[in-house]
């Protein structure tokens, strides 16, 4: 009970929370990349997977989790950055950078929101698509529609900036610095960021390229 | 050589306050005959110095020192906390690093926690309302050791005394873009965390200085790192990262009861 | 007037002990009925403060910054000492007390002095467990080093950044009984006055600078602990507030002033680059183990130093004392630069400098073994003066740095008010004419922590003070008088700041009170000071008004009082007719140009009474003797 007031109430828990749930967050897009992955192997293997993941019966519950994760992640990072603004609230003329923020850092609240629009519409039309028994066709459907596929190739520069910031402020966060290994984990965070969000653009260009497998 | 020869002229673009219940505005001036080797402050002063034989009022400022030890100066200039330079207090900023006929936007440190006081000097108590909440060894005097008794390690020593060196200027809450104090605070919380001296206290200090460094309504940190960039005393943010251990550790394991329990 | 010193009898070893003993306690219940009124943070402030809370007293510490931290000592570079003796060679307290009189060419009294050796080594167990980071040896334990001429390295230190640490400990000590609720912390308060009531110091009348309001404060006793007066040179080492006007006005109060003329220059400063300077920076006086000092031969010789042909080079310091040469004490070293540099044998643009050269260190030692042993200070020096050291000779020249003088207080550090101290630099007491290096934070800390807590207590128990509040008539007389002070300087609207007038009377002092002073010097100041007080009140210009934020005010304040002490200092100067450590009178020299005490006449401390506005002051002496260690000349040829 004093471990959840104190992180409702304190600022460095807030933050060791919402690294933690990004960070478990990261684990589950390295999932769902290497899931969606089985798109290119044509309907049959991605549908068979789909259905596989289905019939699990701890699927319920890892959703659950993976709604919470999303959500408290979400609602303390802009609760945080709520806070923030009033921590300061007459601005700069123009405040300048002296070396320390990076693309990523700078443009946080700007990616975190375009990964919320990005995954209300993203779970609107496959997790919560009217008819999912087909989910190939559906996800295949929607990827021939340019502006669709324009809308998460952006998406996925998003979360790229996003996470090129992220993963490193995470270990940071989990008191993980030491001069020795930080820069590698700095650079480790930025390729992780780009090859998943790589990753995940590659799918729906292939698919309005080439229109699908076989 | 330095530029000390040649005068140089400047726009100051100043945020003038009157008062904390002021609103405040930019005024501008021009600074002719500036020399190379005037530090920004005494730019200020010759600032200063015209004004008062115009009769107008000076522009506050604070400052004490000015050799970049006390950490009374403040500024933001050019929207950057003691100015352009790394490592380096605002009255140890020297004129020869702008170019003449420049304009010069010079602000206060910004954040609700340090409100306006006049001009560009503001309000850093909370900094000593923090100290006062756990910023401490308790060590009555009179009841200390004799000072070999405990050694310490040299490289922790050496640790130790990279963040002690922390001046309380303020300047990581004003570069910081969240108005965070955790440079500030994880530069005391390290310094004594790491000597042998502070560790009966470890707990209590990291969880009563984080409730009071909240209180005081500074922002979270998100790792920007900009607090270091523009720490005069380069302070690194690896402090931060300690603070966040220190604290994670006192959260989860640190009871109370063990304490009252012997009280 | 006869000065009584309080010495306590008996052998000087065991006089603390004794007096220790003989001092009445206070009753532990009762501590919490005293108020005690502390002004200023630095070391000896904030460690009084905290360790007088601690005791069980009701502290209230005042300081003009906007914390407590940022008092001056903060600024100390170099180190402290402490009779410790871990190197094993051959310190003791004995040593460190018989260095630090003869340091003080026998100006000082000697029962305080030993005092202060006997401390030292618990002033330096109680900063470690304050968790001060000194420097440390690979095996764990404390490092030391020679300091300022020592022959046993008794210093220890914090980097360049000793005075921090330790102040930095003192103050986190005072924040916890801030916390504590047994120290109420007032910063940004200025005070401008004491309240003496029914005899005893009772109260401050402080200005709080944020609002301009004037406030008054009672209390049992009142602690000055307010630093030196060095500002009154206007350029000098010392931060912009420092000021003389809490002593002043104690002075003014009943207070007596002890050696005012009592200044310490320090030979290794960053030289003035011109009129626009506001401060000297002092650069550690390590420097001169390796640089050579030197001046062109030649008057007026404005070629490169590179270009200046060794045979046309004068190593002044290594030609006239060849046995110490550039290691000769701090008021030789200063002496001779000036002495050189009145020739017309000055360097750098403004001939106010000499050559520190490193170029036969580098070659000898290598460019890398040079930048390890002062690679900070090379840094500082490029930073501000925007020149390599590591290529081009430094220019350097001596600068104002520490007051010896003071108010004058007993072995109690209680002044001639009864219940108003003095501590750290404020007060005259261990330091006679010279003070040593890092001596300065020693006697601070030792005040604060290890003297107050023991001799308050024993005034307090003296007998019973009434109960004064704040609104006895000798506080709304005092405030009236703090006010009507401000009203004048408001009223004056002339055309000049105070800061010029600082400028004006900085000149005066340093050109006829500074490094070296001479009969018609000091006539001189003595009819320029009161024509440049007199054009002050006639043209000071103070815009903006009383109640608001206003460190115009504050300076034109403290300038006012400058322009009135400085006429006691020189006054000082004029009457002690010999020449003994920072006080060099051209009158009285040996052959050999070093300073010619007059110990039949001059063994004394001149301590100046307040007769009045307008009357002169009386001088009464406290004579000197010296028991313990026998008056010796120095000599460094
Ligand atoms: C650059 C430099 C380097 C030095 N290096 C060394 C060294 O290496 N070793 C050494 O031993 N000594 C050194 N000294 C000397 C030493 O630092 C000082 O003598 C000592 O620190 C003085 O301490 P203090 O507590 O007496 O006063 P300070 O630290 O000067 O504190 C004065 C306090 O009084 C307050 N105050 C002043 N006037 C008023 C007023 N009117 N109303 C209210 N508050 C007031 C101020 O706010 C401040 O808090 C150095 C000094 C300088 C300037
Ligand atoms: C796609 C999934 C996401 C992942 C993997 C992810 C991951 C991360 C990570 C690892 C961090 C660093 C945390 C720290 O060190 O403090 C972070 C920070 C942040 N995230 Fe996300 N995030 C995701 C989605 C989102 C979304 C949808 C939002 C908001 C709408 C968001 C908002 C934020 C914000 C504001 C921060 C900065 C927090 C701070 O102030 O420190 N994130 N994210
Ligand atoms: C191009 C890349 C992507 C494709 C093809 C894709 C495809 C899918 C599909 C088909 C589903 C439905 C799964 C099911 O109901 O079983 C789904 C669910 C989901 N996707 Fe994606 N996705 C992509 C990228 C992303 C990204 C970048 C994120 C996160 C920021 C994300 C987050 C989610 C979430 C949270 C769910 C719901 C999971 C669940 O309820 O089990 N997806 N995705
Ligand atoms: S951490 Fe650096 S920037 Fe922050 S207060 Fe300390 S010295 Fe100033
Ligand atoms: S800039 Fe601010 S966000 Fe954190 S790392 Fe420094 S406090
Ligand atoms: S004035 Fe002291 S740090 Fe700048």
């Amino acid at each position: 009970m004093r471990c959840f007031l104190e992180v409702l109430q304190s600022s460095i828990a807030k933050k060791i929370s919402v690294a933690l749930a990004g960070i478990l967050l990261v684990g589950f897009l390295v999932l769902h990349l290497a899931g969606n992955l089985f798109l290119l192997a044509g309907p049959q293997a991605f549908n068979g997977y789909a259905k596989h993941l289905a019939d699990n019966p701890i699927l319920p519950a890892a959703e659950i989790l993976l709604a919470a994760l999303f959500m408290w992640h979400i609602a303390a990072a802009l609760v945080a950055r709520v806070q923030n603004r009033k921590a300061r609230p007459q601005g700069y003329e123009n405040q300048r950078a002296k070396g320390g923020r990076t693309w990523g850092s700078r443009s946080m609240t700007v990616t975190a929101l375009f990964l919320l629009a990005f995954l209300i519409i993203h779970l609107k039309s496959f997790r919560f698509a009217a008819n999912r028994s087909d989910l190939y066709a559906l996800v295949m459907k929607d990827f021939q529609n340019k502006y669709y596929v324009g809308f998460y190739v952006l998406a996925m520069g998003a979360l790229a900036l996003h996470l090129s910031h992220g993963i490193q402020s995470a270990f940071q966060t989990f008191g993980i610095n030491h001069p020795r290994y930080t820069p590698w984990i700095k650079r480790a965070g930025v390729a992780v960021a780009i090859v998943l969000a790589a990753g995940f653009a590659f799918l729906p260009v292939w698919a309005l390229v080439t229109g699908g497998a076989r | 050589m330095s530029a000390s020869g040649e005068a140089m002229n400047f726009t100051l673009k100043v945020w003038r306050q009157k008062s904390a219940k002021d609103a405040g505005r930019f005024a501008s001036y021009e600074v002719s005959g500036v020399s190379g080797d005037m530090s920004f402050l005494e730019m200020l002063d010759l600032l200063n110095e015209r004004l008062i034989a115009k009769g107008e009022e000076p522009v506050a400022f604070d400052h004490d020192c000015r050799e970049g030890i006390c950490g009374m100066c403040s500024l933001v200039i050019n929207g950057q906390a003691h100015g352009p330079e790394r490592n380096t207090t605002t009255c140890q900023l020297y004129m020869r690093r702008f170019k003449s006929g420049e304009t010069i936007i010079v602000e206060p440190f910004r954040a609700r926690a340090f409100p306006a006081i006049r001009d560009l000097a503001v309000d850093r108590s909370a900094f000593d309302r923090i100290t006062a909440a756990g910023g401490f060894i308790s060590t009555n005097t009179g009841s200390a050791p004799e000072a070999n008794s405990v050694p310490v390690a040299k490289p922790k020593a050496e640790a130790a005394m990279d963040a002690a060196a922390c001046i309380g200027c303020g300047a990581c809450v004003a570069a910081c873009p969240n108005a965070a104090a955790m440079l500030f605070v994880a530069a005391k919380v390290s310094h004594l965390s790491l000597l042998p001296q502070g560790l009966p206290e470890r707990e209590r200090r990291v969880l009563a200085m984080r409730k009071a460094m909240d209180a005081e309504g500074f922002g979270n940190c998100s790792n920007e790192y900009e607090c270091e960039a523009a720490c005069p005393k380069g302070i690194s943010v690896s402090n931060i990262a300690r603070l966040n251990r220190e604290y994670a550790r006192a959260a989860l394991f640190f009871s109370d009861h063990l304490e009252s329990g012997s009280s | 007037m006869t000065l009584d010193s309080r010495v306590p009898s008996g052998p000087i070893e065991k006089k603390w002990d004794k007096h220790r003993f003989d001092l009445k306690l206070v009753n532990p219940a009762n501590k919490r009925k005293f108020d005690i009124l502390v002004v200023g943070t630095g070391l000896a402030g904030s460690s009084a403060a905290a360790s007088l809370a601690q005791l069980g007293y009701n502290v209230k510490v005042f300081c003009l910054q906007d914390s407590p931290r940022r008092a001056h000592s903060i600024a100390a570079q170099g180190g402290i000492n402490a009779a410790k003796n871990y190197p094993n060679d051959g310190d003791s307290v004995w040593r460190l007390f018989y260095d630090t009189v003869k340091g003080g060419d026998f100006r000082s009294r000697e029962a305080n002095v030993y005092r202060l050796a006997q401390i030292s080594s618990s002033i330096i167990d109680q900063c470690v467990a304050l968790g001060v980071p000194f420097a440390r040896e690979y095996g764990g334990l404390l490092a030391n080093r020679s300091f300022g001429g020592a022959q046993v390295s008794r210093t220890f230190y914090a980097r360049g950044q000793t005075g921090q640490q330790l102040l930095l400990g003192a103050y986190s000590a005072l924040m916890r009984q801030v916390g504590l609720g047994k120290v109420q912390m007032f910063t940004r308060r200025e005070m401008l006055d004491l309240v003496v009531a029914d005899g005893a110091a009772r109260g401050i009348i402080c200005r709080n600078l944020v609002t301009g309001e004037l406030e008054s404060y009672a209390g049992h006793a009142v602690l000055l602990c307010t630093g030196g007066y060095g500002n009154m040179f206007y350029l000098s080492t010392n931060a912009a507030s420092g000021n003389v006007t809490a002593t002043w006005r104690a002075y003014k109060r009943g207070a007596y002033f002890a050696n005012p003329c009592f200044t310490q220059i320090h030979p290794t400063c960053i030289p003035v680059t011109g009129e626009h300077q506001s401060k000297l920076t002092l650069m550690s006086e390590s420097l001169r183990n390796d640089g050579r000092v030197w001046v062109p031969k030649k008057k007026g010789d404005a070629r490169a130093p590179e270009s200046i042909p060794e045979a046309e080079r004068d190593y002044y310091l290594e030609r006239k004392y060849p046995s110490f040469g550039n290691l000769v004490p701090r008021d030789v070293a200063s002496r001779n630069a000036k002495q050189v540099i009145d020739e017309g044998r000055g360097v750098g643009t403004t001939k106010l400098a000499v050559y520190l050269d490193f170029a036969d260190a580098i070659k000898r030692m290598g460019e890398s073994a040079i930048r390890e042993k002062y690679g900070n200070l090379f840094d500082m020096y490029q930073h501000i003066t925007g020149e390599n050291p590591y290529k081009t000779p430094m220019r350097i020249y001596p600068a104002v740095h520490y007051t010896m003088g003071g108010l004058w207080v007993d072995y109690n550090l209680m002044t001639t008010v009864p219940g108003l101290f003095c501590l750290g630099e404020a007060n005259f007491s261990d330091h006679g004419s010279n003070r040593l290096g890092a001596s300065a934070l020693m006697q601070g800390l030792a005040d604060g922590y290890f003297v107050i807590p023991y001799t308050l207590g024993g005034y307090l128990t003296r007998g019973s003070l009434p109960k004064t509040g704040t609104d006895h008539p000798a506080f709304r007389q005092a405030e009236n008088n703090a006010r009507g002070r401000i009203d004048k300087i408001l009223s004056v609207g002339g055309k000049s700041s105070p800061g010029s007038f600082h400028k004006k009377l900085g000149a005066i002092m340093w050109d006829y009170c500074g490094m070296s002073r001479s009969e018609t010097g000091l006539r001189k100041a003595l009819a320029e000071i009161p024509k440049l007080r007199e054009e002050f009140w006639g043209s000071v210009s103070v815009p903006g008004g009383g109640e608001e934020f206003n460190q115009n005010l504050e300076r034109a304040g403290r300038v006012a009082d400058f322009l009135e002490f400085s006429e006691l200092v020189v006054k000082d100067a004029l009457e002690r007719r010999e020449s003994c450590g920072g006080h060099f009178r051209e009158e009285y020299q040996t052959p050999d140009n070093e300073a010619k005490r007059d110990d039949a006449n001059f063994s004394h401390v001149a301590a100046w009474r307040y007769q009045g506005a307008g009357a002169e002051p009386e001088l009464c002496k406290e004579p000197l003797a010296f028991e313990n260690v026998h008056l010796a000349q120095r000599s460094y040829v």
